[in-house]
């Protein structure tokens, strides 16, 4: 639930008003222009773009390019080099430098640490990039599969709480290429509002019917399986022939966790729906041991009937899995086409997710695991609790380490971007189309690798850019500290 | 005073963000805010400032509404290249608060024109026709209906 001042709203809806007019009047103009100066002899050539398709990016992403996709020099730790850049034709392009400046990371989804050079880890992936070469070269079922690889996925299988686990080489693609196996014509999807767009590209290219219910409200959910059960397929009225419901752990631009015990309850109720979790933020990074959000809710893994995520974020690797039962997994590998065309997952990526698994789980023999967990719960905690007593309006539950702070204005987006890379604190800050367009923000992660003395700076930072930019939509709770101080002095 | 904002479930970004709160409130005063900016720059009548603020809130709507197709952005791989904004409204339904809102305006902005210039004659006529063709434009029967094949697909 987002509470919007009501004229932020206005402000709001007038400014992107004035952009848009803006970028329509400088369209027309080079129209113009292009017409009487520069006839171009391109007779015979389709258009690169259909009509109005990047009108979005030539007037209004380009115009503060700068704040997106910064360069950086160093691996994504807790600080990290970020490159600076300059621009002479205001922000149609941008030139690197040599200058870098040494920031502190808020926007990398590095949750437990293992981003930068990890004591177990990264000598075990050396060794293993020493003994099987970068890449494997071949698909899964060529000549891609080694012993590493069927380690990995009995490790994930076990790490997650599945009977059996496949492994893909990119987190994208294991959804976009999964649904349409898993779900054809005659199907139905019902998936929440707010689903990443990986979701909602295999859902588009599988060809079953899409229905979305309300995000993260399970009450709507039970209306739109009522109906649908009900009506049937479109137009011949037979019974569906699946039907799935897509949700996410934790949804990465609201930094939510999902209602995900009352959803199995309603799958449960009318028994023919099948469940399928996203955990690409939340496994790793919540419940107790880290098995997600299963464990943190007390939701038994076998309710879920497939269970999807990613290595990326919590594991410091690249590449997606799913778990599920025996039969699925072996399904899946005769059919799904990231199984048998694509490259299998490069071998060191493999080695760093088993060792960070085995860190997390306590097998190396330290309790590194343990203290990463409870701390990056401690730091998320303590970050948002302060964050909302100095008046930001910061979204997310409590123990999710992801956390947006609504900026709503676009003026405001590199505003705040901008300040807070003056004074080394990198953040990335998300708008339309991404987000919905009246509610942009500047999204937060936190990291295990954070320390106190750290997230203290970036406190100080956010609060003093919070003022200058003015984002303190909330009233700031009074610090009785401060006040405690002045009675003294006085 | 705060609203809440509660996401929706259309997918569609071009045309989901007009179902926040606060729209309607900003299209009502920027119509009347360019009214006085119309009145303060070309030093007329009222009645003939609200005619201008009509025609031209005319020409912008159905440019925008009815004569662009498709969306301004790539990501949704084209679904909705062969329909204007306002078939893509509310996942194509009909006859929703918003689509009744928005027939609604462009008649009250006629009848405040209408009765600012006293019913006289030439913007009688043309305003007239200017309401004639936008009401029709947006009545259901209208849904991906191209008269004479103008503005259809190649």
């Amino acid at each position: 639930m987002i509470a919007i001042p009501y004229l932020t709203a206005l402000t709001t809806y007038f400014s992107y008003g004035l952009l848009f007019c803006f970028g329509q009047i400088r369209d027309f103009f080079r129209k113009f222009i292009d017409w009487c100066w520069s006839p171009n002899n391109l007779q015979g050539y389709a258009p690169i773009c259909l009509g109005l398709e990047d009108f979005y990016i030539r007037r209004l992403y380009l115009r503060i390019q700068d704040c997106f996709g910064r360069p950086i020099s160093s691996a994504p730790d807790a600080w990290f080099d970020v490159v600076e850049r300059f621009s002479n034709d205001s922000n149609k392009t941008l030139k690197r430098t040599e200058k870098i400046s040494k920031c502190l990371n808020l926007g990398s989804y590095n949750y437990l640490g293992f981003a930068a050079a990890d004591e177990y880890c990264t000598p075990r992936v050396i060794e293993s990039l020493k003994k099987y070469s970068a890449s494997t070269c071949s698909t899964r079922v060529d000549g891609g599969t080694t012993v590493l690889h069927n380690e990995l996925e009995e490790c994930v299988a076990r790490f997650v709480g599945k009977p059996a686990a496949i492994v893909f080489g990119m987190g994208y693609v294991t959804n976009s290429a999964i649904l349409p196996v898993l779900m054809g014509k005659g199907s139905l999807i019902i998936s929440d509002s707010l689903n990443h767009n990986s979701i909602v590209n295999g859902a588009r290219g599988s060809g079953a019917t899409i229905r979305v219910f309300q995000h993260n409200t399970p009450s709507h959910l039970e209306e739109v399986l009522r109906e649908q059960i009900a009506d049937g397929q479109p137009r011949t009225h037979r019974p569906w022939k699946k039907i799935v419901v897509i949700v996410e752990g934790i949804y990465s631009m609201e930094g939510e966790l999902c209602k995900l015990p009352e959803i199995i309850a309603i799958c449960k109720k009318y028994k023919v729906a099948y469940t399928y979790l996203d955990e690409a933020h939340s496994i790793g990074a919540v419940g107790k041991t880290g098995r997600g959000v299963c464990e943190l809710l007390g939701v038994d893994t076998a309710d879920v009937d497939i269970m999807m995520g990613t290595f990326t974020k919590s594991f410091g690797s690249c590449g997606g899995y799913i778990a599920g039962s025996k039969e699925l997994i072996q399904y899946l590998k005769f059919t799904c086409p990231a199984h048998l065309y694509a490259t299998s997952i490069s071998l060191p990526a493999a080695e760093q997710i088993i060792s960070a698994i085995k860190v997390i789980l306590g097998e190396d023999g330290s309790s590194r695991g343990a203290q990463k967990l409870a701390r990056i719960r401690e730091n998320s905690n303590f970050f948002r609790s302060e964050l909302q007593k100095m008046g930001f309006e910061v979204l997310g539950d409590n123990d999710s380490p992801v956390m947006p702070i609504m900026l709503y204005n676009p003026a405001k987006i590199p505003a705040f971007s901008r300040e807070c890379l003056k004074q080394n604190v990198a953040v990335v800050t998300v708008a339309f189309p991404a987000t919905p367009l009246l509610l942009a923000r500047a999204r937060i992660c936190i990291s295990a690798s954070h320390s106190k003395e750290d997230l203290n700076k970036a406190l100080e930072v956010i609060s003093r850019v919070g003022d200058l930019v003015g984002i303190k939509y909330f009233p700031a709770e009074p610090n009785k500290l401060h006040q405690e101080e002045r009675m003294k002095l006085e | 005073m705060y609203v809440r904002a509660v996401p929706t479930t259309d997918l569609n970004r071009n045309t989901e963000w007009f179902t926040y709160p606060g729209v309607w409130t900003t299209y009502i005063l920027i119509l009347f805010f360019s009214w006085l900016i119309v009145l303060s720059v070309f030093n007329c009548t009222p009645g003939m400032a609200w005619t201008i603020v009509h025609l031209s809130h005319f020409l912008v709507t159905y440019h925008c509404f009815h004569w662009k197709k498709g969306t301004p952005f790539a990501d949704d791989q084209g679904i909705y290249n062969g329909l204007t904004w306002w078939e893509q409204i509310d996942n194509g339904k009909q006859l929703t608060r918003n689509r009744k809102f928005l027939t609604v305006v462009p008649v009250v902005l006629y009848l405040i024109a209408s009765h600012t210039t006293d019913y006289q004659n030439p913007m009688l006529f043309i305003n007239t026709l200017a309401v004639f063709i936008m009401v029709v434009a947006k009545f259901p029967n209208m849904h991906k209906v191209r008269i004479f094949g103008i503005n259809g697909d190649h």
